[in-house]
């Protein structure tokens, strides 16, 4: 019995079969090029998203998704329970390194062209998951039920209502009925804490299946040159490095979620005017002002409606972009490239803008 | 297998009844899960309040009372008659408040502004704040949508 971890694994192997896949990831070449740091960042956004997991379900034990107690649970959670004021603020600061990663994600393999052939469906998977983050961090922000959040979700759920046709029965599902109410808190718990999750962990076993069978893409002119592109290991060399990387965020998670815990208002009255500055989470920004600077009237049409439609249409594009983006390395696909540095630029100008 | 002068084999014939099968029954969950999830929703025709609630009011003030699940506002004009609104922004559904000094509704979510009567004169709003009917009854003050007779 002196080797019994190893007779162990051999009697699970037995069993699972699971070395098929550690000789799988010890043979996976991970390319080594001047774009490789992008590749770190889909890592990050998994230990991120673990972090939400794990504090969720802790924040789940106090949490009462109620009219009359979600606000005072929240408190208590901020005051009585020992810790909760840090698990708290982890999630709340971990929702927004999760979405900065997956933003920075998306755009590096916009500009870096990953997308292309045969990644087609991975891009369009990731497109989703970005589409979860932002419903998660929508959905979670109405739950500590104060003003702010009130009206917050009041004007993101009214913003389908503008879309022809279908707009209206999108925001009667969004609320559970014509108005914010306690109808809408109990709606965006199940949909934060049980539909999402579900969700969001069957599009990432597409993603992460998608990302192993058709392994790591190389630089595009290194690919239409021929070159070879010097490799590492998956595991452990690749993995070592993701860990450091690892250690480093967490630690300034940590340092951040310990300095600056996110406040909580008073209890939400769905009777009163609206506070002022009423502002979304940070990576709804650049929409919020884009909605704002649109005049209510274009021409004979609502100036929301054009500018939901705009945004609508620039969601499919994104969604599309493999597709469109079908002759990466001519005049059309640098084009698109640029578009990528435009949108970065488009969406940090208003953000700041919306602060000012 | 397939008989000589059949138009298809036993399996064909047999997915197709089990698929049709499934198909329809799924079909059939669709409905009430659609059901289930749009709550019916009907706004209040009128709501009853008590006169003597709102008799008091200075005029050119205003006071809040319960829409349905929206903030209704009433307001008591110089002349002493009555406008009453349903207190949500015609933009994007914010709660508005009402300024005395300015005479003037304002909605702190885009900036949106409206005059006393309702008007919309400034940001986003594309449409004034909608009115309701107000009926004094005493001891009752009735507040109806318009288009309840
Ligand atoms: C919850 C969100 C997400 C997680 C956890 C995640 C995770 C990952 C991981 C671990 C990788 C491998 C390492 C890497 O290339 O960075 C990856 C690659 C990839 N991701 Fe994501 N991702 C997410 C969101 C997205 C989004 C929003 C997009 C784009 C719209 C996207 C598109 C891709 C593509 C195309 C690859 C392959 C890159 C290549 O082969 O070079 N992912 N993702
Ligand atoms: S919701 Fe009132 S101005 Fe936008």
């Amino acid at each position: 019995m002196k080797n019994w971890p190893k007779e162990l694994s051999i009697w699970l192997d037995d069993r699972f079969g699971l070395s098929a896949i550690t000789q799988f990831l010890k043979e996976k070449p991970v390319p080594q090029h001047k774009h490789s740091i992008w590749l770190y960042t889909g890592s990050a956004i998994l230990l991120f998203f673990v972090i939400q997991v794990v504090t969720g379900f802790m924040l789940i034990l106090y949490y009462k998704p109620t009219l009359d107690a979600a606000n005072a649970s929240v408190a208590r959670i901020m005051t009585e329970v020992p810790l909760g004021w840090i698990i708290r603020s982890v999630h709340s600061w971990s929702s927004t390194f999760m979405i900065a990663f997956v933003f920075i994600h998306l755009i590096s393999i916009w500009l870096t062209k990953s997308y292309r052939k045969p990644r087609e469906i991975t891009w369009m998977s990731g497109v989703f998951l970005l589409a979860c983050s932002l419903v998660f961090g929508f959905t979670g922000y109405l739950l500590p039920w104060d003003d702010l959040s009130l009206s917050a979700t009041k004007v993101g759920t009214d913003i389908p209502r503008s879309i022809p046709v279908v707009g209206a029965w999108v925001t009667k599902l969004l609320r559970g009925g014509g108005d914010v109410t306690g109808d809408t808190l109990t709606r965006f718990f199940g949909i934060h804490v049980c539909i999402l999750p579900i969700f969001i962990f069957l599009l990432l076993a597409i993603h992460v299946y998608l990302i192993q069978k058709k392994g790591m893409s190389i630089p595009l002119d290194a690919e239409t040159r021929n070159e070879d592109v010097p490799t590492i290991p998956f595991w452990p060399n690749f993995v070592y490095r993701e860990m450091v990387v690892w250690l480093v965020l967490v630690g300034i998670l940590f340092s951040i979620a310990i300095v600056f815990p996110p406040s909580l208002d008073k209890q939400a009255d769905l009777m009163a005017a609206a506070p002022e500055g009423v502002k979304p989470e940070w990576y709804f920004l650049f929409l919020f002002q884009t909605l704002k600077i649109f005049p209510a009237k274009i021409l004979f049409v609502n100036g929301d409606s054009v500018a939901v439609l705009i945004m609508l249409l620039a969601g499919l594009f994104i969604f599309f972009l493999p597709v469109i983006d079908n002759k990466p390395t001519e005049r059309k696909g640098k084009i698109i490239t640029a578009l990528g540095y435009v949108l970065v630029v488009y969406a940090l100008i208003m953000s700041v803008w919306s602060l000012l | 297998m397939k008989l000589k002068h059949s138009l298809f084999t036993r399996r064909q014939f047999l997915n197709g009844l089990f698929g049709g099968w499934i198909t329809a029954l799924l079909a059939t969950f669709i409905y009430p899960v659609v059901k289930f999830i749009f709550p019916a929703y009907r706004e209040p025709d009128e709501v009853i309040l008590l006169f003597s609630d709102f008799e008091g009011m200075a005029p050119g003030s205003v006071k809040r009372f319960p829409w349905g699940s929206k903030p209704g506002i009433l307001k008591k004009n110089d002349d002493g008659t009555y406008l009453a609104f349903v207190g949500v922004c015609t933009h994007l559904d914010c709660n508005v408040a009402y300024l005395p000094e300015q005479k003037k509704f304002f909605c702190a979510c885009h900036d949106g502004w409206y005059d006393e009567y309702g008007t919309n004169i400034g940001g986003p709003p594309a449409h004034p704040l909608r009115r309701l009917v107000v009926e004094i009854a005493a001891p009752d003050l009735i507040i109806k949508r318009e288009d309840v007779e």
